[in-house]
């Protein structure tokens, strides 16, 4: 959030409000051990994000990535802050091996966020194939959120 | 193992739907590239999820074990897929308790073996089943949580401690077959008994010499023949009155434990009767399976709540023996046992009655009324165990936290005097 309020470019209140508004709602979230609190406070910082990037300049934005990962640890850290507490897992092995996995997920994400970023800067004009890519996308991702609701 | 989805995948989900559709409607590619880590965690996460099989085994180190004391328990479990995270939780009925932790936490690779140990603490008597097991394993990124129940129960048979008796009553009428109690009646044996005259027959052995020396003429010892005894006991499971984890139904067991062991190391032989909703008995016998018996019988005593008048009658001939002594455990609350032991009585029996009473179990009321409510129902039960008394019929009042060997006592003096009353 603050990384995204040093490059607000004119728009810090704005965006102050924003990222102001996804804090409580996180500490919210954390207290009361709510998932569904999570992951509206997760999404008001990516929101920030897209204010930022909707008052800003048409350039492509080269902090993404560094942003993505940093959204992505914010996820993982809070998901792991509200799971039930089990006596075992603050054995060095477990924490290590967990932090492990977070930080590559983390790094991972932050390269295939910067791909994304390149994908969208080639100079490649649209056509039939791109729709169509996008619409598989687009079906792709209606196809895990039904999944999801399928298995609750 | 049953899959389901756990809220951080639905919240992934939507997250990256979210920024993709924001993405388009914005027309800025960095949305997109922000949503793009959360898509792939999803997409690597559920790549690489795989349901986790896993086996396991049970052990317990006893199948019987006393009140109070410990009873090792292993579980072994063994992963033919990788499991990093697996949660494991042993159900232990009410009744065992473990100092372990109840949940505990584990990774296996594929092969590999854990072993738990569970030191559990046989808090309460009964008959348990023990070694329901829930596993729950989580995939690598949380994103799925994986479920199964494995029933590996053994049987675990925890027997109530009871205590430790000197002296018991005894029943005014002896057995055929041998044993350590000496009867009214005069035969071979070791007891003394009396002196007679020498007739002729009498083994020399018998002579006493030192009375004869007196005397002037031949006097031999008499001596009791060593018998057993047939005792029957009979609880009362109509009803009890229960304060937290103790229950009047729980002193009689353990107080009937308790008689059953000492009278069968006396040689006697011993029956049951548990009288209530569901009628349960064992017929007399003696010897250490018939302990067992007693004890295995003990755990099943339960209470069944049962409106169906029920007397004597239902009861097998054989469960009451003749001369057999009849020791009533019951807190007096039902009208049912109350009168089956009084219709035994009439019927003849050598009967005594401990009360289990209740009175420790109930709280009396803080209103004037409740307070008069409770001093009649003390006053209602005086007058119960004097009409027994009149019958003859020696009841004792045994609290909590009194032994029971001050109870029985108590009885043996009253059956002393009634003895006397009756020649």
């Amino acid at each position: 959030m603050a990384g995204t309020l040093l490059r607000g470019g004119g728009h810090e209140p704005l965006l102050l409000v924003v990222g102001g508004l996804a804090l409580p709602v996180l500490l919210g979230g954390l207290v009361l051990r709510w998932s569904a609190a999570l992951a509206v406070g997760v999404a008001l910082l990516g929101a920030q994000q897209a204010v930022r990037l909707a008052l800003g300049p048409d350039s492509p934005d080269s902090w993404t990535p560094l942003s993505a990962g940093a959204l992505l640890l914010t996820a993982e850290l809070v998901w792991w802050s509200v799971e039930p507490r089990v006596p075992a897992w603050s054995q060095p092995w477990q924490a290590t091996r967990r932090v492990g996995t977070v930080l590559l997920a983390c790094a991972g994400g932050s390269m295939v966020s910067a791909v994304v970023l390149v994908a969208a800067g080639v100079p490649i004009s649209g056509g039939f194939g791109l729709e169509l890519a996008g619409v598989a996308a687009a079906t792709g991702a209606l196809g895990v959120v039904a999944w999801v609701a399928r298995s609750h | 193992m049953s899959r389901s989805a756990t809220p951080k995948l639905g919240a992934y989900a939507a997250l990256a739907a979210a920024g993709l559709l924001a993405a388009l409607v914005l027309g800025r590619p960095e949305l997109a590239a922000l949503a793009a880590p959360f898509a792939l965690a999803l997409v690597v996460g559920l790549s690489l999820a795989e349901t986790p099989r896993v086996r396991g085994i049970f052990e317990l180190g006893t199948e019987r074990q006393v009140e109070g004391e410990p009873v090792e328990a292993w579980l072994e479990l063994e992963a033919e897929t990788p499991v990093p995270r697996l949660e494991v939780l042993v159900d232990l009925p009410d009744g065992l308790e473990s100092e372990a932790p109840s949940l505990q936490v584990l990774g296996l690779a594929p092969g590999e073996r854990a072993e738990l140990e569970l030191p559990l603490h046989c808090a309460h008597w009964g008959a348990y089943r023990v070694g329901r097991v829930f596993l729950r394993a989580h995939d690598r990124f949380g994103l799925l949580v994986f479920e199964e129940t494995l029933d590996l129960r053994r049987p675990l048979k925890v027997y109530p401690r009871g205590e430790a008796l000197r002296r018991v009553l005894r029943p005014f009428e002896t057995q055929v077959f041998a044993g350590n109690q000496p009867p009214r009646s005069r035969g071979e044996g070791i007891e003394f008994a009396d002196l007679r005259p020498f007739v002729p027959g009498d083994r020399v052995r018998r002579v006493n010499w030192r009375a004869t020396a007196r005397r002037g003429e031949p006097w031999v010892n008499e001596t009791h023949p060593e018998r057993n005894t047939d005792v029957v006991i009979f609880l009362d499971t109509f009803a009890e009155a229960r304060d937290g984890g103790t229950s009047t139904l729980d002193l009689a067991v353990e107080a009937a434990g308790s008689l059953a062991g000492h009278y069968i190391r006396e040689k006697d032989r011993v029956g049951l009767v548990a009288f209530g909703g569901v009628l349960n008995w064992l017929t007399v016998s003696t010897g250490v399976v018939q302990l067992y018996r007693v004890l295995d019988s003990l755990l099943d005593a339960e209470i069944f709540l049962s409106y169906a008048w029920k007397d004597i009658d239902i009861l097998p001939v054989r469960t009451l023996p003749p001369h057999a002594l009849v020791l009533a455990l019951t807190p007096l609350l039902d009208e049912r046992s109350v009168r089956a032991l009084v219709d035994l009585r009439a019927r003849g029996f050598d009967l005594a009655v401990v009360e289990i009473s209740p009175v420790p179990f109930v709280e009396p009321g803080k209103g004037e009324l409740d307070d008069l409510a409770y001093r009649l129902w003390l006053l209602r039960r005086d007058a119960l165990r004097s009409s027994y008394l009149q019958l003859g019929v020696p009841v004792v009042e045994w609290r909590r936290d009194a032994p029971l060997q001050a109870a029985l006592e108590e009885v043996r003096t009253f059956r002393r005097h009634a003895r006397v009353t009756r020649a």
